[in-house]
């Protein structure tokens, strides 16, 4: 913003002070990790502040072979991608379906499906737990997929829903006239118009869903995703800091390039429901 | 009749979009809240048996030492709420104002909220620890180290420090993409006629902020109720004594037992009915901002 008075820019210099050590603050985990992760761990207890000096990759290799991280890093990945992947495909034709067609009790069916949000896996861990187990889905990573879909749905139908209410029901009667089918529709104007709300869904879910710790405990007991495998470490290994470096910064980084590369989309994704769309 | 057949075609392909997600919504989610309501009031083992025992797992949650203390500290937890919201409010309103580096920082305040709770707990509960970095720095300046994490006095406060730190950069977000929508004609004109910071603060920038201000109180409330899981697992573990944990997690120890799954229920119900009122609101603002 333009125009500030003399004063208030000093001010602004002054402030910006503290701000520079918070986002310093916000570095330090980074700096952290990649630091004792290129530690050997006799490396790490003669100095465990300092710089590393004797930089090596054994941690890397110890916590992807021996640490089983490539078994979690498969899971995390064939997880993310079929949540993601249903979540998209469901909530563009729910969305397309609220937004653009009218059907009796639409509003409610919208609430309704946005009460959801009012249950969180918390409030249910004892009969979710029970009915992953019941439909044979425990230790199994299609029950993952679906369990992540059902929690994280209501936000993602939100979203598509107020993206594809910015558009003219005029497209879908057009389209109509021409004799298109309402699938049809969905498959070459909805979902292209969509794809800048997709993308920023994508990127949303994949976030929770690579993160996540909680469903995938208790769905994935046996197997283990990235961060249950974190955690595991964390435990079995509690002084080896070195090796536990290197598992967050191969669980972290595909996370934090993705978070690089797309920015300005979660930036936008993030605000959706708070502002006015 | 052309008209009807079309009115048809079109609730048909609704209802079949909709169905495979409502189901899914179902069963993971609707059927177990009912479910778990109903098991909250038998003695069930786990293993089939189950009689209607009442209001007995209640009695027992409002009487369990563990489950008051849970409760003590989630007051103690949603006490610091003003803090959410101001720190997140200041840092956005600074960086509206075009405080230098204020892109930069934008970016980088949002970078732990994309790392994994998992991972920001296990770098904390090194960095924390009696001989971990913090205490190495404060040593460096002169201070006397504190055991952070394995005091109860200062435990719940570093848990919602790093809980705070790792996510104050989404409310940084909410705030900016409210104070975007400020008309900034209105603005300028109020600074031609003289209104400093304060006064532009107070009366365009502030009332404009009202709803974004509801939004993130709602979301940090829920997230603080919620949303603290993983950090309490790898961070604390609820330790030391009962002095970090929180329904949420008392509800994760019970459920991992297995025995008592009616006395888990129970907290969930607890849990629920501490948040309901919260997340409705959120509901609401949320149907509200989607004009349908």
């Amino acid at each position: 913003m333009a125009a500030v008075g003399k004063r208030e820019r000093r001010w602004l210099w002054i402030a910006a002070i503290p701000m520079a050590l918070l986002a310093l603050s916000c570095i330090y985990p980074i700096v952290f990790a990649i630091n004792n992760a290129l530690k050997t761990s006799k490396g790490y207890i003669l100095d465990r502040f300092g710089m590393v000096t004797d930089p090596t990759v054994q941690n890397f290799a110890d916590a992807w072979g021996r640490a089983r991280f490539s078994e979690y890093f498969v899971n995390s990945v064939l997880v993310t991608a079929g949540a993601v992947g249903l979540l998209l495909l469901l909530s563009s034709l729910v969305g397309f379906a609220l937004a653009m067609l009218r059907f009796p009790f639409r509003r409610l069916v919208f609430v309704a499906i946005l009460g959801a949000l009012m249950i969180p896996i918390q409030v249910v861990l004892v009969p979710f737990y029970r009915t992953v187990e019941g439909l044979g889905l425990l230790n199994t990573r299609v029950g993952l997929v679906l369990a992540y879909t059902a929690f994280f749905l209501p936000f993602s139908i939100y979203l598509m829903t107020a993206f594809y209410r910015g558009l003219p029901r005029e497209l879908l009667e057009a389209a109509r006239m021409d004799g298109a089918r309402f699938l049809e529709v969905w498959w070459h104007v909805m979902l292209p118009l969509g794809r800048p709300a997709l993308l920023t869904l994508g990127i949303l879910n994949t976030l929770y869903c690579w993160n996540d710790v909680l469903i995938s405990l208790l769905v994935l007991q046996d197997r283990r995703t990235l961060m249950v495998g974190i955690a595991a470490l964390r435990g079995e290994y509690t002084t080896n800091v070195p090796l536990l470096a290197a598992g967050i910064v191969l669980a972290a980084a595909p996370i934090v390039l993705v978070y690089l590369v797309f920015q300005r989309r979660i930036v936008g994704g993030i605000s959706v429901g708070a502002v006015k769309g | 009749m052309a008209r009807r057949v079309i009115g048809q075609a079109e609730r048909r392909f609704a209802a079949l979009v909709l169905l495979p997600a409502a189901g899914l919504l179902l069963v993971f989610r609707i059927v177990p809240l009912i479910w778990g309501f109903v098991l909250s009031f038998t003695n069930s083992d786990g293993l089939g048996q189950a009689d209607w025992v009442g209001l007995a797992n209640y009695r027992g949650v409002v009487t369990d030492q563990a489950f008051r203390d849970s409760l003590v500290n989630t007051v103690l937890v949603l006490a610091t709420l003003p803090i959410w919201i101001l720190l997140p409010m200041l840092l956005a309103l600074l960086i509206h104002q075009g405080v230098p580096g204020g892109r930069f920082f934008r970016a980088v305040y949002f970078l732990p909220a994309v790392l994994s709770s998992v991972i920001v707990g296990s770098i904390f509960n090194v960095v924390l620890r009696f001989d971990g970095s913090l205490n190495a720095a404060l040593k460096a300046i002169g201070l006397s180290p504190v055991d952070w994490l394995g005091n109860g006095g200062t435990a719940l406060a570093s848990l919602v420090a790093v809980h705070l730190w790792s996510t104050f950069g989404m409310s940084v977000l909410i705030f900016l993409a409210g104070l975007s929508t400020i008309n900034q004609e209105m603005l300028e004109a109020a600074k031609l006629d003289g209104a400093k910071f304060w006064a532009r603060l107070r009366f365009i920038v502030i009332p404009t902020l009202r709803p974004i201000i509801e939004f993130v109180a709602v979301v940090t409330t829920i997230g603080l109720l919620t949303g603290m899981f993983g950090l309490i697992y790898v961070l604390t573990a609820g330790g030391p004594g009962t002095s970090t944990t929180l329904p949420e997690f008392l509800i994760w120890l019970e459920q991992g037992k297995l025995n008592r799954p009616g006395y888990a229920a129970a907290i969930s119900a607890v849990l629920f009915a501490l948040m309901a009122g919260v997340a409705w609101a959120q509901v609401r603002i949320m149907s509200r901002n989607a004009e349908l």
